[in-house]
């Protein structure tokens, strides 16, 4: 009798658990305060949010925010989509994803809100061209921006007496000079594919117009016919690299260009915190990688790395764009771009890291444009086939394949 | 009581195919709105020389990985049963791999690869080895295989453990008596005896290699370039990330049928050999 009972007790104390832990997602704690998700693509930015959800958290007690920033976040976040199950707010890169996810209406419309007209209009509008012209509206707010660019060992960069190139031409000698002297020109991380994007992007930005995507879409232009000059530079670059150029992953190469095993490296400004981490001493410059041979033209790639947004149907939304105004308020976006070596979006904060020198006059005159693979279709996973591309090395072939890809997913 | 497992395993196995197999017929996205669209990506599939390569390698990765994984989990299975020192340690030792997570294994091994054997091959000389073989298109499926062959042998020693357990000992006795040697005794007493596990085995692990995922994912992530995509990855990536579940669900129908039919065609011929 008494094991029985004891059974009874232990099922039911069960099951309680159970659906307590179902429900403590939807309702409210039990003491009155609101939990919201934040979910975040970045890893690298974990401790920044956490730093600024404390200083949140202690200004609104009632507010619990908790961060989830899981690997492979994209898929993760399309799966949640999938179920109906999206976190209450999203920071998420600004690129296909964001697109789909704003003409899928389930993000909020923040045309109306007051904190929409603090953000540049320029970035604004990098973001809404994804989302496209089927759904009006503003569904993500530009928070942090990145930039592509060519970082750069100053202590070795001054040993070997360089000047930062302004032209392409300057720059394939400045690479000569490098190699002949014995030292390793770019480090090249392509066992991960996505950073051979960073060179395709300054490259294909500059090269192949903004239109590119709109156009191709439309049938009026293929890679065949804008990106053959991208294609050839890129394998011009490709000839300085090291020994293991596709066996070498991003985080180790880190930490290799941190150990001054390079004198330039193709990344964007969010590898600089990943670098400074693995060798604090460390002394970087960046400039923008100069594609023409005309100085004018050669623009910076700089795209929205950083973009809340919240869920359309999220039970907590006044919570949550309490969250939102607190992180867009000029102090917490200094925060965040000074932790994250980022650029802001928010009109009138601006990065003074010195580590910037060598681009901040782009940010300054306009001279930017945005990430040409961000309107990419999603499908196609560009970075495999540059990535193949810079094994094979065949020009015509992989432009072909470009077109072809491109075509196939959107005839899906 | 078969009521209860069969609503349960209707709900949460037999609906959700269904509905996979629902979806392949329209242009679903994974959300939004979705029309009926026939057999168009069915025939899309036939013309996608994307998958065409994926199911390329990963039948080229299977049935290398599964004759490789049958050689050695039997040798060790025999070995395990031979009269040895600490036989149940070393038992339990030789599991320890299907224990542990395929990710963290995976993981492992993508650092050996890249840090542990250049060094090894660049202090050796050997040009080959001198870098990260999974950054090599025509070399990164081996360290696949090596990772995934490493970990699937534990499971299938257990099974041809099993198998050689049940072998009498006195027919050994009987061959050696008549003179039969080491080979001779393989061939004629132990592998006729074990065929059934060695059936199984076959088809378990052509099925388990078919549908690899994890070990690409800690290694290569499917390249370099397409190099190493298999199936699965391909349905993954294309169906969640790129926005085509319906497309990728058709895929993934196609690839249930010739899982299954090579099962039957494996089974068939494995048990006709058996008798």
């Amino acid at each position: 009798m008494f094991k029985k009972i004891a059974m009874g007790i232990t099922a039911v104390a069960l099951s309680a658990t159970v659906l307590a832990g179902c429900g403590s997602s939807d309702e409210g704690n039990a003491d009155g305060t609101v939990t919201l998700e934040l979910f975040s693509n970045k890893s690298e930015s974990i401790d920044t949010y956490k730093g600024l959800i404390a200083k949140f958290e202690e200004e609104n007690p009632d507010i619990k925010v908790k961060i989830d920033a899981p690997p492979e976040a994209e898929t993760v976040l399309k799966t949640r989509l999938t179920k109906n199950d999206l976190p209450d707010i999203m920071s998420i890169g600004g690129n296909a994803t964001y697109g789909e996810l704003g003409r899928a209406g389930v993000l909020h419309d923040f045309s109306e809100e007051e904190v929409t007209s603090t953000v540049q209009p320029s970035y604004l509008d990098m973001a809404n061209r994804l989302v496209g012209p089927e759904a009006e509206g503003v569904y993500g707010l530009p928070y942090a921006t990145n930039a592509n660019a060519v970082i750069y060992n100053k202590a070795k960069f001054d040993e070997l007496g360089l000047t930062v190139p302004t032209t392409w031409d300057e720059f394939v000698a400045t690479l000569e000079t490098v190699k002949e002297a014995g030292e390793t020109p770019i480090y090249f991380t392509l066992k991960d594919a996505w950073t051979g994007m960073i060179a395709w992007n300054s490259l294909g930005g500059n090269l192949a117009g903004e239109d590119f995507a709109e156009k191709k879409n439309a049938g009026e232009t293929s890679f065949e016919d804008r990106y053959p000059e991208v294609a050839e530079k890129m394998l011009k670059l490709i000839e300085f690299g090291h020994k293991d150029n596709m066996g070498v992953s991003y985080g180790d190469g880190n930490n290799a260009f941190a150990n001054g095993e390079a004198v330039f490296y193709l990344q964007g400004n969010w590898a600089i915190p990943e670098i400074l981490k693995a060798n604090p001493d460390l002394e970087l410059g960046v400039f923008a990688l100069p594609v023409t041979n005309d100085p004018a033209q050669n623009k910076l790639v700089s795209g929205v790395d950083v973009l809340l947004t919240i869920n359309e149907d999220t039970k907590y939304k006044e919570e949550a764009m309490k969250f939102i105004e607190f992180m867009m308020a000029n102090e917490n976006a200094t925060t965040y771009i000074n932790e994250q070596k980022a650029f802001s979006a928010i009109e009138g904060v601006f990065q003074e890291d010195p580590v910037f020198e060598g681009i901040k006059t782009n940010f300054e005159t306009g001279a930017i444009t945005s990430f040409p693979d961000h309107y990419y279709p999603a499908g196609m996973g560009a970075e495999n086939l540059v990535q193949e591309f810079l094994i094979n090395q065949d020009i015509e072939a992989f432009l072909k394949k470009m077109d072809s890809e491109w075509d196939k997913v959107n005839n899906r | 009581m078969a009521v209860p497992g069969f609503v349960l395993f209707f709900i949460f196995h037999t609906y959700p195919a269904l509905q996979g197999i629902f979806y392949s017929f329209t242009d679903w996205k994974g959300y939004g709105n979705w029309e009926f669209v026939g057999l168009k990506n069915y025939l899309n599939v036939f013309k996608d020389d994307r998958a065409l390569d994926a199911y390329l390698f990963t039948f080229k990765f299977a049935i290398i990985s599964t004759i490789l994984v049958n050689i050695f989990s039997l040798l060790i299975a025999m070995g395990l049963n031979a009269k040895i020192k600490f036989q149940k340690t070393l038992r339990a030792i030789f599991f320890l791999p299907y224990i542990l997570s395929i990710l963290i294994v995976g993981f492992i091994f993508n650092f050996m690869f890249s840090h542990l054997l250049p060094q090894i091959g660049g202090n050796l000389g050997i040009e080959m080895l001198a870098k990260n073989i999974l950054g090599d298109p025509n070399l990164a499926w081996i360290g696949i295989v090596i990772v995934a062959v490493w970990q699937a042998v534990a499971f299938n020693t257990i099974l041809y453990l099993a198998g050689l357990v049940t072998i009498p000992e006195d027919l050994y006795e009987a061959a050696s008596i008549d003179g039969a040697g080491v080979w001779r005794k393989f061939w004629n007493i132990t592998f006729p005896l074990i065929a059934p596990f060695f059936t199984i085995n076959m088809v378990l692990a052509m099925k388990n290699f078919l549908m690899v995922f994890d070990q690409i994912v800690a290694l290569t992530g499917g390249g370099p370039g397409k190099s190493t995509e298999s199936i699965s990855l391909l349905i993954y990536r294309g169906g969640f990330e790129g926005g085509e579940f319906a497309y990728q669900s058709a895929n993934a129908v196609i690839y249930f049928i010739v899982i299954v039919l090579i099962s039957i065609i494996q089974l068939r011929f494995l048990e006709k050999r058996e008798g």
